[in-house]
């Protein structure tokens, strides 16, 4: 994956794009791997590319430092559809799969702790959640419903992304 | 931008479900905790190179990817019949200390503390890690948050990666340390040492120094009377990495001890229609359902029985502060089950000592890493201490290494019987007739689960944040009369 590593140093490198989720776990890993396929792709802006398997306190030390932070997980939802994507900002968020920890804190409550405890955390945080179909099953492959809808997934991720650059 | 605003909820499967029955007079009959389970693992090992087995299985969970990491490379370690050198093996156990005192530290801080220093019945709003630091203050956040990163640090640079951990090969390990590197570890091992005493002093002004709720700990609805399960070094010391299982009886008599090829004699897994996961027993025992005593089969591998089953520690200042916790609660073994949290902190003191005591070993920068491979056994198991229990990796090849069958028992599923029976005793005490289930009361009963760590990424998946909680209260008849959800 084409993941800068370190702290972000330039003012045009303060915006990561993290993935999460377990690419051995059928759709589970789509965060992932949608965000390995983006960073081959070309942005108006310079972008960390970085992959992660659990939120929770590990996400405080992970996002200090950036100004724009753009999170791609899976959801399952009671009424959701195989590949519908949705788009929160933290005002309107709704639990994803892994931006919390079981083992620690929620994502809410990492980045209130962050900011008291004086990390300079993003102003700016998006997330994207993919409706997706199976988690419980070990497998590198989606299932037959992520698989076949994942082109236009990805298209209308890219999208998102593209809309989130050019609002900067 | 295109914003689409929904409202979704967050599946039903994504919660730990407490279903609790009550009798004809209002009382409660039983409690079932259930969570869903992985499936497949066996399936997506099979044909697969077994030496690529430790860096898969990292992703198995992402509580606890060093445990699977050292239980597969001792398992494969056996496949091929070898032993790794003392360097690799140190080298391998400093990692794993390393894993302890972070997994530890989050566990007591953002877990455990709140129920104390917040209390056990303050609002849900309160009741967390800034409930916590608010009362104790931000610089001890700081604290957390800065030897928690420090242990990943140590994670990273020995085993590759902090999570995706590739460390170990067949017969060691696949890099040494530098002096350099080493006396950096010391350096950073110093402030474990110091921070696990300020924790561990912290517990006792806090918890100790409250006479409720040394009164909840002793006399409250969480004592269960179980054999306990830990590892033992040859001096029967406590010991993650290596040694003999060991179980003592419900007085502390040594019930067996057995090495870890010889698991399947000594435990056996019962499966009931009302789980997913799988109910590990005594063997010898023999399954007697869902009770404690001296008879049952159900055992505990918790920090808590970990102390229980061994003679001590082996590290001089969590041996003091395990002979203070025995002499405070009344000699051993103790059943207490909130005393897990006091157990986990001497532990958290042990996993810090020896990491510093490893890393001053002048064997930890030594060369010889790995024993030449010159046979393939064929099996293979792999027994460490996960911090919520036991695991065991077994594992068979053909006679080219090639994965033909594996089993997992993870540190939860050990203690799945036992978590049961805690929540039901914890149910039965605090729900009357005619009881209100306030969030209060979810909250009390979920502290009799919360005290074993428990991790079901192994097994289970998709549980956000704190445990989401749904308690059911239903009648006989199983009709719902009462619901508390907790997102």
């Amino acid at each position: 994956m084409a993941t800068s590593s370190g702290r972000p140093n330039g003012i045009d490198h303060r915006i990561l794009l993290l993935g999460i989720g377990n690419d051995i776990l059928t759709d589970d890993g789509i965060g992932p791997r949608l965000v390995e396929e983006l960073s081959h792709l070309s942005f108006n802006r310079q972008i960390t590319f970085q992959s992660a398997t659990v939120g929770g306190l590990e996400t405080i030390e992970l996002f200090a430092g950036y100004e724009t932070v753009i999170i791609i997980d899976a959801i399952k939802t009671r009424d959701g559809s195989p590949g519908d994507v949705y788009y929160f900002t933290p005002e309107d968020f709704k639990e994803t799969l892994h931006l919390s920890n079981l083992h620690d804190v929620n994502f809410l409550m990492a980045m209130e702790l962050g900011k008291k405890l004086g990390y300079q955390l993003p102003g700016d945080i998006h997330i994207i959640a993919v409706e997706i179909v199976e988690d419980e099953v070990f497998s590198r492959d989606f299932s037959p419903a992520i698989q076949g809808s994942y082109p236009q997934i990805k298209e209308e991720i890219i999208g998102i992304v593209h809309d989130i650059l050019e609002l900067k | 931008m295109k914003k689409i605003l929904i409202d979704p909820i967050t599946r039903l499967e994504g919660h730990g479900k407490i279903n609790i029955f009550l009798n004809d007079d209002g009382e409660v009959e039983n409690a079932y905790f259930q969570v869903p389970e992985l499936r497949g693992f066996e399936k997506f090992c099979e044909g697969r190179p077994v030496e690529e087995l430790p860096s898969i299985v990292t992703k198995i969970c992402g509580v606890c990817p060093g445990c699977h990491h050292m239980a597969s490379g001792k398992a494969v370690d056996a496949v091929f019949g070898v032993e790794p050198p003392p360097t690799a093996k140190k080298i391998r156990e400093l990692f794993y200390m390393a894993h302890f005192v972070h997994s530890h530290i989050a566990h007591f801080y953002a877990l455990a503390a709140p129920d104390f220093v917040c209390g056990p019945t303050a609002p849900a709003a309160e009741r967390n890690i800034l409930g916590v630091i608010a009362k104790v203050g931000l610089e001890i956040g700081g604290e957390v948050i800065k030897q928690r990163r420090i242990a990943q640090e140590i994670q990273a640079l020995i085993g590759g990666h902090q999570t995706h951990v590739i460390m170990n090969t067949p017969g060691g390990v696949k890099k040494g340390l530098t002096p350099e590197q080493r006396d950096d570890i010391v350096k950073k091992s110093e402030d474990f040492v110091e921070f696990s005493k300020f924790s561990i002093q912290l517990f006792k002004d806090v918890v100790l120094g409250n006479k409720d709720y040394v009164d909840i700990i002793l006399n409250g609805p969480y004592s269960l009377n179980l054999h306990s399960m830990g590892l033992v070094d040859e001096n029967n010391k406590v010991n993650f990495y290596e040694g003999k299982v060991r179980v003592v009886d419900t007085i502390g008599k040594e019930l067996c001890k057995y090495t870890p090829n010889e698991y399947r004699e000594f435990v056996e897994e019962r499966v009931e229609p009302w789980s997913y996961l799988k109910f590990p027993y005594l063997k010898k025992i023999g399954w007697k359902g869902f009770v404690d005593g001296q008879e049952s089969g159900v055992y505990q591998a918790t920090p808590l029985s970990r102390l229980n089953a061994a003679d001590g520690m082996a590290t001089p200042i969590a041996q003091q502060e395990y002979e203070f916790m025995y002499k405070t609660l009344g000699g051993k073994p103790v059943h207490a089950t909130l005393a897990m949290h006091w157990a986990r902190l001497i532990e958290l003191i042990y996993s810090a000592e020896r990491c510093l005591e490893l890393a001053k070993d002048p064997d930890i920068i030594g060369k010889e890493l790995r024993a030449p491979l010159n046979r393939i056994v064929g099996e293979g198991v792999g027994i460490v201490e996960a911090q919520r229990g036991t695991l065991t990796h077994h594992y068979w090849t053909d006679s080219k290494g090639m994965v033909t069958k594996a089993n997992l028992i993870v540190g939860t599923t050990n203690n799945n019987a036992a978590i049961c029976m805690s929540i039901k005793k914890a149910a039965q005490g605090l729900i009357k007739k005619n009881t209100e289930v306030t969030e209060g009361t979810l909250n009390m009963i979920e502290m009799a689960f919360r005290a074993y760590d428990p991790c079901f990424s192994c097994a289970t998946h998709s549980l956000p944040g704190q445990m989401k909680m749904i308690l059911n209260v239903l009648d006989k008849d199983g009709n719902l009369i009462r619901s508390t959800k907790r997102d």
